[in-house]
């Protein structure tokens, strides 16, 4: 993308992204948490495809969809209010975790800015697709094996966290019915 | 991608909603009814913004604007012709499934927004169907640009010149084909927002301009996955006679025809045995179809 | 124009919210939310490296596949602990789970 076609798309897309992110946890209603959460994500896979790398951008985008609806369901079953009607507060120690937050980031943005980075390499576009799957299969094959045993423990663990009884199926706790339906 | 491409996807959009009105009406062997269409279009215009009681209506009125931008952007990728091959991104099938996983939470918004009991029950249902299509749809995807060597709709579409991909991968076809259907919230797979279901379900509360959009909407989504269903299976713009763009028509015809027709004659089923089939046969199948592609590669597409 | 000092700021503020996020939420699922944002931030900032700095770099594209991957791995393994402490106590806050006995 040239320089200005990239800076009309960023500029936007970075306002609105961060606008998002913030109204994540200023809001009360639980499903335009997550929903907002999504339009952050989305729109920073938008930013990735403006700054040239598409297939991490597209990425970006399938995957967010996915996982916030996720997160919307469980929301929705866990937590108190999720309709956002009786207007509960849910932080706790806000202002020490936005004096935290907002050092932090006044930190990162000092050493974002001021340091001095090397000039910048001529050459517009980022990995192609087919150099990111020569990558994965050949030199980084190790990293993604490690990733695909912890993504299938992850797995196997979630289910057997998420039974009702655990990895021995004794049984689900007192105040519980017995069983899982369709078993 | 030439600054023509993003018109010439508007009126693809709007040509193939216009089509597929017609397609139905053909399918159903109801006469066109030009009167019926116009009163439609003309209550759309005189009354645009109804505004019904809903619980959330920032959610419900932005629901129907995210189906069709999905719609759009999904029809975007579809390659018609070696001369319009829509925006031709190299990772452009991961945009089309991208976009199509936008219509998760625009009918979750709807059905959410719209806040009553069936309607919050129809979108939260519509959650859990998309999330068992998705995977199915994602890795038939990758199944089909294996051979290609490339995640670009049209070097799929060149891959297929001497054979279509639905005869070398008839596994990854008879999955891809349910899935597709699904997302376009068609019957049978249209739980959220069928009359009979959920008393219309997700989309009950709309009328008006929202209600317009939302058909809009579906319509440009069949017009979207029989392109691309034509482009990745079925050898896309290839064939004897006639010229790329006609052959490409042609299939893209036949495609939302078979699934206006299914949809006439095949039963709903329900959402427990829909779920089931999905999580335990569709989704180990198509790691299967996976593994079928990359023997194939390595045997036939070097 | 947009540069690399740019992109990185951008993406510091986005890490500043998620964590005011993780740290000032009292449910669980809140927590997981600031968290996303945070690895959310760190792609960014490895995306604007990609991008103005090294861009022939495949393992830095590698090592943003690997964390959005794991970003919906740790999502899913937290939700499953919600469930196992929902079970348990009937409630997801961080301030009510302070055992870790039962």
């Amino acid at each position: 993308m040239s320089d200005l076609g990239t800076a009309l798309v960023f500029w936007p897309s970075a306002a609105i992204m961060l606008v998002t992110a913030l109204y994540v946890f200023i809001t009360s209603s639980m499903a335009r948490a997550g929903l907002l959460l999504l339009a952050a994500l989305g729109i920073e896979g938008l930013i990735f495809v403006a700054l040239a790398s598409e297939f991490l951008g597209f990425l970006q985008l399938l995957m967010m969809s996915g996982e916030m609806v996720i997160m919307v369901f469980f929301m929705v079953m866990f937590m108190p209010d999720p309709g956002g009607l009786m207007g509960m507060d849910m932080t706790h120690d806000k202002r020490r975790s936005a004096a935290v937050a907002a050092a932090v980031t006044v930190a990162l943005a000092a050493v974002a800015v001021l340091t001095d980075w090397p000039a910048r390499v001529v050459g517009d576009d980022a990995p192609d697709v087919r150099a990111i799957g020569f990558e994965v299969m050949g030199r980084s094959m190790v990293t993604f094996l490690f990733a695909a045993m912890t993504i299938l423990f992850a797995m196997v663990g979630g289910v057997l966290l998420a039974k009702a009884g655990g990895r021995y199926g004794i049984g689900a706790p007192l105040g519980e019915a017995r069983g899982e339906p369709g078993d | 991608m030439s600054t023509l491409t993003p018109l010439g996807v508007l009126a693809v959009a709007l040509g193939g909603a216009g089509c597929v009105a017609v397609l139905e009406c053909v399918v159903a062997g109801t006469r066109l009814a030009p009167a019926t269409m116009a009163r439609l279009a003309s209550t759309t215009v005189r009354q645009p913004l109804r505004r019904p009681a809903t619980y959330d209506s920032w959610l419900f009125h932005l629901a129907p604007g995210l189906l069709l931008i999905a719609a759009v952007m999904a029809l975007a990728t579809v390659p018609w012709a070696p001369g319009f091959r829509g925006v031709d991104f190299q990772a452009g099938v991961i945009l089309f499934g991208g976009a199509l996983a936008y219509v998760t939470p625009a009918v979750f918004m709807a059905g959410w927004g719209v806040g009553t009991p069936l309607g919050v029950v129809g979108g939260f249902r519509w959650l859990a169907l998309m999330l068992a299509y998705a995977m199915p749809l994602a890795m038939v995807v990758t199944a089909v640009a294996a051979p290609a060597g490339s995640l670009r709709p049209s070097d799929i579409v060149e891959v297929q010149h001497a054979v279509p991909m639905a005869l070398v991968q008839p596994l990854a076809f008879a999955l891809w084909l349910p899935a597709i259907v699904a997302v376009c919230f068609l019957p049978p797979f249209d739980l959220p927002q069928a009359d009979s279901e959920l008393g219309g379900g997700a989309f009950a509360g709309y009328g008006g301009l929202d209600a317009a959009i939302v058909w809009l909407a579906q319509r440009v989504l069949l017009v979207a996955v029989s392109g691309m269903t034509a482009a990745l299976f079925l050898s896309g713009w290839h064939g004897p006679l006639l010229p790329p763009a006609i052959w490409m028509a042609v299939k893209t015809v036949g495609v939302a025809t078979l699934v206006l027709w299914a949809g006439r004659r095949l039963p709903r089923m329900e959402v427990d045995r829909t779920l089931a089939l999905a999580w335990k046969v569709a989704n180990p199948l198509a790691i299967v179809a996976i593994v079928i592609a990359g023997a194939l590669t390595l045997a036939f597409y070097r | 124009m947009v540069s690399l000092p740019v992109v990185l700021a951008v993406a510091a503020v986005l890490f500043g919210i998620g964590l005011y996020g993780a740290l000032g939420q009292t449910n669980t699922i809140m927590v997981i939310m600031g968290v996303e944002l945070m690895l959310g931030a760190a792609m960014l900032n490895v995306v604007g490296f990609l991008r103005y700095s090294h861009p022939d770099a495949t393992s830095g594209a590698f090592f943003v596949l690997v964390v959005m991957t794991l970003m919906a791995v740790e999502a899913a393994v937290g939700f499953a602990l919600v469930i196992s402490a929902f079970r348990h106590s009937r409630t997801a806050e961080v301030d009510d789970l302070t055992e870790l006995k039962g």
